[in-house]
């Protein structure tokens, strides 16, 4: 009949782009990792020879080697930061009905679609009046603000999850609420904590749109360092530079993939 | 919709110190900055060092200019272009994700994943070795003997959409993803089992059933697709301009900051003005007669 033949043109259409999609999605990554171990000195593919010619320029490079400390540094600290002040914010927002809590929830999301530029260009002008601006401090500030809203969402989304009983419980048996944080809360939310890291690290490891505002000057981190190269010219120590950030990324998600399943990483 | 019974004894209210680091954060990280940027927007002059005054100097030199009016045009229609690739593109991968098995969903969702979390700067670098002069689209077109010599296919219009639509396309397969989760697939088979076929069921029970996710995966496509400028700078070229690359050789080259501040706040209102119609037009209505859990 017509709607089965029409059913299974759907079908089969819907294979084909799905198949595409997935390839898209990855190749560039699989282009640049596979790139970056020519022995040529121009990017052609395929590549000509193997070699780690590429990587051991890299590593002679400070001043690749130098963003990569700055970026693997200032993703650890905005980190770490925005896990500690998005579980407070997450605990709050998910365990206590006050009213507005709709609203801080949006507040908590809502770097999210505030434009990069808006934000590097007004925190780049806060930063001058506060005596902020080229500083690490200013750069740390602006990642701890795009990671927030990661972090916010993925532990929200824990705690939701969470089985209140075992609290409950632990509370029937005298435990002090310190007490039943430390010992029931946290752990239970291990997990969801360790997605939300993993998320708030890679987005700041990999941030160029406001890292390239707020680092004009020193603060130069890896991404906004291959951005500043790939203007001048395309060559193979890019594709190492890249092929390293794609290591980090990948092992980072894998992490959180082995822990807590990849539902739980978004 | 928790219970009070979760408040602990007393029901102090301890959880407010609670919210006041991340939400001075924002406060004076996020929300003052936009402010600052409204504010320099309506300076005088081409500085922000000793300005002062209320003027709409620097709107008026973007809205008097046909060249700014142009890339504002055709910013936008990239970003409607992105848009409805990626949901072109999106909907099927997002769909067949929700129902697969979970065991068989993981591999898929790492690659949806890992572009998405991978830097940006990247990703196109990425795009621009497979789109080279000789990269593998090239020897693989010359190949197959489509064209007689590589072709230049980076600076220009449709290399720009690609890599937007390719960037921001695991924000709608997973945006569709959610939606497809909540919608019970009893819901299909009874379709199905009233003899709809698999097209009908997919256009009078699925699409509109998804909408919701649809509208905003759309929407933060939009709002991050009109604002983009990595991807237009390395990709498009000189011939391939959005708004995002003006705004950022205004304010990191040029220096003219109330004009990159002017420009960054048009784009914000267009992104916001666009979700603001959807949200009116669509989304309310829509959800408002629909109670999916």
């Amino acid at each position: 009949m017509f709607g089965d033949a029409v059913g299974r043109i759907m079908a089969a259409v819907g294979k084909l782009v799905r198949a595409l999609v997935y390839l898209a999605l990855i190749l560039p990554a699989v282009i640049v990792v596979a790139t970056s171990f020519t022995s040529g000195d121009a990017m052609r593919f395929p590549p000509t020879g193997f070699s780690l010619r590429w990587y051991y320029a890299f590593w002679e490079s400070s001043l690749f080697i130098d963003s990569l400390t700055l970026s693997l540094k200032v993703a650890a600290l905005a980190t770490v930061l925005s896990l500690l002040f998005g579980f407070a914010a997450a605990f709050a927002i998910e365990r206590h009905d006050f009213s507005g809590r709709e609203l801080m929830r949006g507040f908590m999301l809502s770097p999210l679609l505030i434009p990069a530029v808006v934000l590097g260009l007004g925190l780049m002008q806060l930063q001058v009046w506060i005596g902020l601006s080229q500083t690490f401090l200013g750069l740390l500030i602006g990642h701890v603000v795009v990671t927030l809203p990661y972090v916010v969402r993925t532990l929200s989304a824990g705690m939701v999850l969470f089985d209140r009983n075992l609290e409950q419980a632990a509370m029937s048996l005298r435990a002090t609420p310190a007490t039943v944080l430390r010992t029931v809360t946290i752990p239970l939310l291990v997990p969801a904590i360790i997605s939300a890291g993993v998320f708030a690290f890679v987005t700041s490891f990999g941030n160029v749109s406001l890292s390239v505002f707020l680092g004009a000057g020193g603060n130069v981190t890896l991404p906004v360092q291959v951005l500043a190269y790939v203007e001048q010219t395309v060559d193979p120590l890019v594709a190492a530079v890249s092929s390293v950030v794609i290591v980090f990324t990948l092992v980072a998600i894998l992490i959180a993939d082995r822990i807590s399943g990849p539902k739980s990483i978004i | 919709m928790k219970s009070s019974a979760a408040e602990p004894e007393g029901g102090k209210k301890y959880w407010l110190p609670l919210l006041a680091p991340a939400s001075l954060t924002l406060l004076v990280f996020l929300l003052i900055p936009a402010g600052i940027v409204l504010r320099i927007s309506f300076y005088p002059g081409s500085t922000t060092i000793g300005a002062e005054g209320y003027s709409l100097a620097q709107y008026g030199k973007f809205f008097g200019d046909s060249l700014y009016l142009s890339v504002l045009g055709e910013t936008i229609s990239y970003a409607l272009i992105v848009c409805l690739g990626c949901l072109v593109l999106g909907f099927p991968v997002g769909y067949s994700l929700a129902r697969h098995p979970p065991a068989k969903r993981r591999l898929r969702m790492l690659m949806v994943i890992v572009p998405l979390t991978l830097s940006l700067v990247v990703v196109v670098f990425g795009w621009l070795v497979l789109l080279g002069r000789h990269g593998l689209v090239n020897n693989l077109l010359v190949a197959l003997g489509i064209v007689s010599s590589p072709q230049q296919l980076l600076f220009n219009r449709t290399a720009v959409v690609i890599v937007l639509i390719q960037q921001f396309l695991p924000f709608m397969i997973l945006s569709v993803m959610n939606v497809v989760m909540q919608i019970d697939p009893v819901l299909e088979q009874a379709s199905t089992s009233l003899r709809a076929n698999r097209a009908r069921t997919f256009f009078k029970v699925i699409i509109p059933l998804s909408t919701p996710g649809i509208l905003a995966g759309l929407s933060l496509i939009f709002v991050m697709a009109v604002s983009a400028f990595v991807t237009p700078r390395l990709v498009g070229g000189p011939r391939a301009q959005m708004v995002g690359g003006f705004i950022y050789d205004q304010i990191l080259s040029t220096s003219n900051w109330p004009f990159g501040a002017a420009m960054a706040f048009i784009l914000l209102a267009v992104g916001f003005g666009l979700m603001a119609v959807l949200n009116a037009t669509i989304i309310r209505p829509l959800t408002r007669g629909l109670h999916v859990r």
